[in-house]
C-alpha cells in the first residue's frame, strides 16, 4: 500500500498543526461558529447529537495493522472505545471533544492518516473497490489512480469551496464493486479495442434528495489526460454549480439542468485548454512510480485446492457455512478473499470495538495479511488468505463476535447512524436494522434467501444508501413519529438503478413486517436462481404493493 | 477597508454605480458599468479598475483585461469558492498581469489558496497583521497541485531529490 | 402554546446542555428550567451571550410535556439528546 514520503508526512502534520490553531482561534473567539465550521469540516469535525463526531480518512478503504492498532488507541483514549466504519470507506467516532482533536490528528499523523477532506465542501475521500488487487476480474488495482486522485484533490486551491461536497469513486473491473455510478465523479477502468488501459468516467450520480446515476462524460480517456480531465469537470462545477440553494448544489444538480451533451461539451471545451497547457499531464514514470506501492505481495505458489481447508469444511457446518457467503474467489491459486462481518445479528451496522480492531490486527499479522480494507457495505475484507489458512482464521474470528456467515445476505444490512447519532436525521435507523436482523436471524433461512441487500437511512441525505439498497428503508419524521418508507429494486452495482417507493410508509413495528411480507412475496414468486432483485425487475411493484397494501 | 499582502500603486477609490465619473483618479467600477461606460473609462488618464461579483466571470471581460490595473474579486460569503477559479482564469488563459485584489469575506486560511491562484493583495474588513497574512500563506509548505503561482509541487520536489533505497 | 427548553452543546466538548437559569447550563434535563411562553424567546435571546462567551453553540429552544412534575420531551429527538443513543444504553447521559 502506499507509503508517505517525507512531503506526504509534513503535509498532514502541518495540517494537524493549522487546525490546532484553527481550534485555538475559535476557542478564544477570533472566529465565530459560522467562520470555524467551515474549517473544522474541512477537517472532518461535526457537531452531532450528542457530541463532536470525526470522521477519519481511510483512503480507498485501505489499512495497514500499524494503522488498525492506532485506531484502536485513538478510539479507547480519547472516545468511547469504539469507531463505525462509513458506507464511504471511512471510519468515525463519535464522542470526540474539540480540544483534543488536535492531538488526535497528530497521533494519526503518525500512522500516516488524517481526517482531511472527509467532511465540507471539497473533495472527499476517493473510494474504490474492496477487493482491489485481489479480484480475479480486475483490470488495473483502482488504488493506483486513486492515490494519484487523493493527492492532486488535496489542499487544492481552486476547489476547496466547491458549491458542495464532492465524491470520487473508483472501480477497476465491469463489475462494480464501488458504486460509481451513484458517485459526482465514476472512474471506470477500461480496455480499448487496441488493449490499452484507460479510464470511462461518469459525472452528476448521487443520491441524497435527488438521486440520479451518473452521465458517461468521457468513455475513454487516457490515463496521462486523467488529471486534466478531473480538473476540467471540477471547474465547470465549481464556476456553474448553484450556490443558492443547498438542495440544489450538487453536481448531479447542473447536469440535470444543463443536460449530459451540455455537460460534456463544457467539460471537453476546459479539457482541452487544459491539454494544452500541459500542466496537468500525468506521466507515465508516475503512474509507474505510484503502481510500486500497490506491487502484489509475493504470493506463494499453491495448488488451488487445499486439503485442510477441504477437511475443516466437511467437518465444520458453522464454518461451511461462512465459507459459503463470506469467501470469495482471489485470482492467484490457493488463494482467498474473506469478508469479517460487522454485521453480527443485534450490533449496530459496521461498528467495531477498539479490542476487535487490536485482534484484527494480530490477525493480519498471523495470516501475513500486510492490509484490511473497508468496504462501503460497511464490512471489512482480508484480502490475500492462503485457503489452508481460512478455518484458523474463522476459529479466530467466532469469539470476537467477526464471523457471522451473511455477507450479501438479508441480514448484512447497510445503515447509517440514525437518530441515535446524527444531527441530520429524522428517525432511527440502527433499531430497525437489529430488528430486521433478528427477524431473519435464522440463517438456513438467509442462505435460502440468497443476496438480498438492504440498505437503511435514517434521513433524506441517505448515507445509508438507501436509493440503492434491492430493498431500501428510508427512515422519516411523520408528524412527530418515526416511519419508515420502503423502497425496492435499486442496485448500486454495475447495473445500477434507484428504488421505486412501494407505498405509504410504516412505523417501528410495521416496517419489520412489511420487510417480512416484501421477502414472503419474493419467495412465492421467485423464480429459480433469481435473486430478489432479479425477480423484482421481472413482476415490478405491483405484487408487492398488493400483500402489503392491498385489503 | 485595509490593503494587505502587495500594496497597490496607487490607491484605488470605489465608484458606486450612481455617481458621475470623477475629474481624475484611479476608480474601480462595477462590471456592469465598466460594459457601458467602456470607451469613456479607458480613454482617462488615470487607471481604471472593475470590480466583479461573485457571479460575474472575467470572461466578461475578455481582452479589455490587457488594459486593467486592477480587478477586484468580491466574495460576499466565505464558503463562495468561485473567485478562486475566476482569479485563475484571469491569470491563464486571459493573461491578466495587473493587480488581483480580493475583497470582502475571507478566511486567513483562505489567504494561502488565493495567493495560490494569482490573487496580489485583499480588502479585509478587519485588519489583518502583515505577520499572520505570511504565518497563513506558509502553513502549509508543500503543495500536490501545479498553480499559477508556479511553486514547486511535490511531484517536482520528488524528481529533484536523490533516489530512494 | 406548550411549555419549552432551552438546550445547546458546550462548544468545547460538545456536550448537550439545558438552561437552568440560575444554576446556568446544567447536563441534566431534569433541572432544567421550564420556559411558559412568556419566556422562551427571551431565554434563546440571553443564549446569545453564551455564544459570545464561546460556553455554548447552536441554542435552541424544544416543546416539553409536564409528567408528574418533569419535561419530557415532545420530539424523539431530543429525547434522545437527553439520555444518549437508544441502541446503545452504556453510553452518554444514561449511563452517567
Amino acid at each position: 500500500m502506499y507509503r508517505y514520503d517525507e512531503f506526504d508526512a509534513q503535509l498532514v502534520r502541518e495540517r494537524a498543526e493549522q487546525f490546532r490553531g484553527q481550534v485555538a482561534r475559535r476557542l478564544s473567539g477570533d472566529l465565530t461558529e459560522d467562520e470555524f465550521k467551515p474549517l473544522r469540516l474541512m477537517n472532518g469535525l461535526y457537531l452531532q447529537l450528542h457530541s463532536y463526531m470525526l470522521r477519519i480518512a481511510i483512503p480507498y478503504g485501505t489499512l495497514s495493522a500499524r494503522q488498525v492498532r492506532k485506531l484502536a488507541h485513538i478510539a479507547r483514549v480519547y472516545d468511547r472505545g469504539y469507531g463505525h466504519f462509513t458506507t464511504r470507506q471511512n471510519l468515525q467516532l463519535h464522542w470526540a471533544q474539540l480540544p483534543k482533536v488536535p492531538d488526535m490528528l497528530v497521533e494519526l499523523a503518525e500512522v500516516e492518516m488524517h481526517c482531511m477532506q472527509t467532511s465540507g465542501n471539497c473533495v472527499r475521500n476517493i473510494t474504490a473497490d474492496h477487493f482491489a488487487g485481489a479480484a480475479a476480474d480486475e483490470i488495473e488495482d483502482p488504488r493506483i489512480l486513486s492515490e494519484i486522485v487523493r493527492q492532486w484533490s488535496t489542499l487544492h486551491p481552486e476547489f476547496s469551496f466547491l458549491p458542495r461536497k464532492f465524491k470520487i469513486a473508483v472501480s477497476g473491473s465491469a463489475a462494480d464493486r464501488a458504486a460509481i455510478l451513484v458517485h459526482d465523479i465514476g472512474i471506470q477502468i477500461v480496455r480499448n479495442t487496441h488493449g490499452e488501459i484507460g479510464y470511462r468516467v461518469t459525472v452528476g450520480g448521487g443520491l441524497g434528495r435527488s438521486p440520479f446515476i451518473g452521465h458517461e462524460v468521457g468513455s475513454f480517456v487516457a490515463k496521462t489526460d486523467i488529471l486534466a480531465f478531473l480538473e476540467a469537470v471540477m471547474r465547470v462545477y465549481n464556476e456553474s454549480g448553484r450556490r443558492d440553494n443547498i438542495h440544489k448544489a450538487r453536481i448531479k444538480i447542473l447536469v440535470h439542468q444543463i443536460g449530459p451533451e451540455e455537460m460534456r461539451r463544457r467539460v471537453e471545451r476546459e479539457f482541452a485548454e487544459i491539454r494544452k497547457s500541459g500542466t496537468l499531464e500525468l506521466p507515465e514514470a508516475e503512474i509507474a512510480r505510484i503502481a510500486a506501492y500497490f506491487a502484489p505481495p509475493r504470493f506463494e505458489e499453491l495448488a488451488d485446492e487445499s486439503v485442510e481447508l477441504e477437511a475443516a469444511t466437511r467437518k465444520n457446518a458453522g464454518f461451511a457455512d461462512w465459507l459459503k457467503t463470506n469467501v470469495h474467489a482471489h485470482k492467484m491459486p490457493g488463494y482467498a478473499i474473506a469478508t469479517v462481518s460487522l454485521k453480527r445479528i443485534g450490533d449496530t451496522p459496521g461498528d467495531c470495538s477498539s479490542d476487535q480492531m487490536d485482534a484484527l490486527a494480530d490477525l493480519m499479522e498471523e495470516f501475513g495479511q500486510a492490509e484490511i480494507r473497508v468496504t462501503h457495505e460497511q464490512n471489512l475484507v482480508l484480502p490475500h488468505l492462503r485457503k489452508r489458512d481460512l478455518f484458523a482464521l474463522w476459529q479466530k474470528l467466532v469469539p470476537l463476535g467477526l464471523a457471522s456467515s451473511n455477507h450479501g445476505l438479508v441480514t448484512d444490512i447497510i445503515c447509517c447512524p440514525g437518530l441515535d447519532y446524527c444531527d441530520l436525521a429524522n428517525a432511527r435507523s440502527i433499531n430497525i436494522a437489529q430488528n430486521i436482523a433478528q427477524r431473519f436471524a435464522d440463517l438456513e433461512r438467509q442462505h435460502n434467501l440468497g443476496e438480498l441487500k438492504i440498505k437503511i437511512s435514517g434521513c433524506i441525505n441517505a448515507c445509508g444508501h438507501h436509493h440503492v439498497g434491492h430493498i431500501g428503508i428510508l427512515g422519516v419524521d411523520r408528524k412527530g413519529v418515526e416511519n419508515y418508507q420502503i423502497l425496492l429494486g435499486g442496485s448500486g452495482a454495475e447495473d445500477a438503478s434507484l428504488g421505486e417507493i412501494l407505498g405509504p410508509g410504516f412505523d417501528s413495528e410495521g416496517i419489520v413486517d412489511a420487510v417480512e411480507n416484501v421477502v414472503g412475496t419474493y419467495e412465492r414468486l421467485r423464480q429459480s436462481g433469481e435473486r430478489f432483485l432479479d425477480t423484482y425487475r421481472r413482476v415490478g411493484p405491483t405484487p408487492f404493493k398488493d400483500r402489503l397494501y392491498a385489503r | 477597508m485595509l490593503v494587505e499582502g502587495h500594496p497597490s500603486r496607487m490607491a484605488f477609490s470605489n465608484l458606486p454605480d450612481g455617481e458621475a465619473l470623477p475629474q481624475a483618479g484611479a476608480i474601480i467600477v462595477s462590471l456592469s458599468r465598466f460594459t457601458k461606460e467602456r470607451e469613456a473609462l479607458l480613454a482617462r488618464a488615470e487607471p481604471v479598475g472593475v470590480r466583479l461579483e461573485t457571479g460575474e466571470s472575467p470572461e466578461a471581460l475578455g481582452a479589455d483585461v490587457q488594459r486593467l490595473e486592477l480587478i477586484v474579486l468580491h466574495v460576499p460569503y466565505l464558503k463562495d469558492g468561485r473567485a478562486f477559479s475566476w482569479a485563475r482564469l484571469l491569470r491563464t488563459r486571459l493573461g491578466y498581469q495587473g493587480e488581483l485584489r480580493v475583497s470582502g469575506h475571507v478566511l486567513r486560511d483562505q489567504i494561502a489558496f488565493y495567493a495560490r491562484v494569482g490573487v496580489d493583495s485583499f480588502e479585509l474588513p478587519q485588519a489583518v497583521p502583515a505577520a499572520e497574512v505570511e504565518a497563513a500563506r506558509s502553513e502549509i509548505s508543500h503543495v500536490y497541485q501545479p498553480s499559477v503561482d508556479g511553486q514547486v509541487t511535490i511531484r517536482e520536489l520528488r524528481a529533484r531529490r536523490a533516489p530512494r533505497s | 402554546m406548550m411549555p419549552h427548553v432551552l438546550t445547546a452543546n458546550r462548544l468545547s466538548v460538545g456536550e448537550v446542555v439545558y438552561w437552568s437559569g440560575s444554576k446556568g447550563w446544567v447536563s441534566r434535563l431534569n433541572e432544567a428550567e421550564i420556559l411558559p411562553d412568556d419566556k422562551a424567546e427571551a431565554a434563546l435571546k440571553g443564549a446569545a451571550e453564551w455564544v459570545e462567551k464561546r460556553e455554548v453553540v447552536a441554542p435552541y429552544l424544544f416543546e416539553v410535556r409536564i409528567l408528574g412534575g418533569t419535561a419530557v420531551p415532545v420530539k424523539t429527538r431530543e429525547a434522545i439528546r437527553a439520555a444518549g443513543p437508544s441502541v446503545r444504553r452504556d453510553l452518554g447521559k444514561q449511563a452517567d
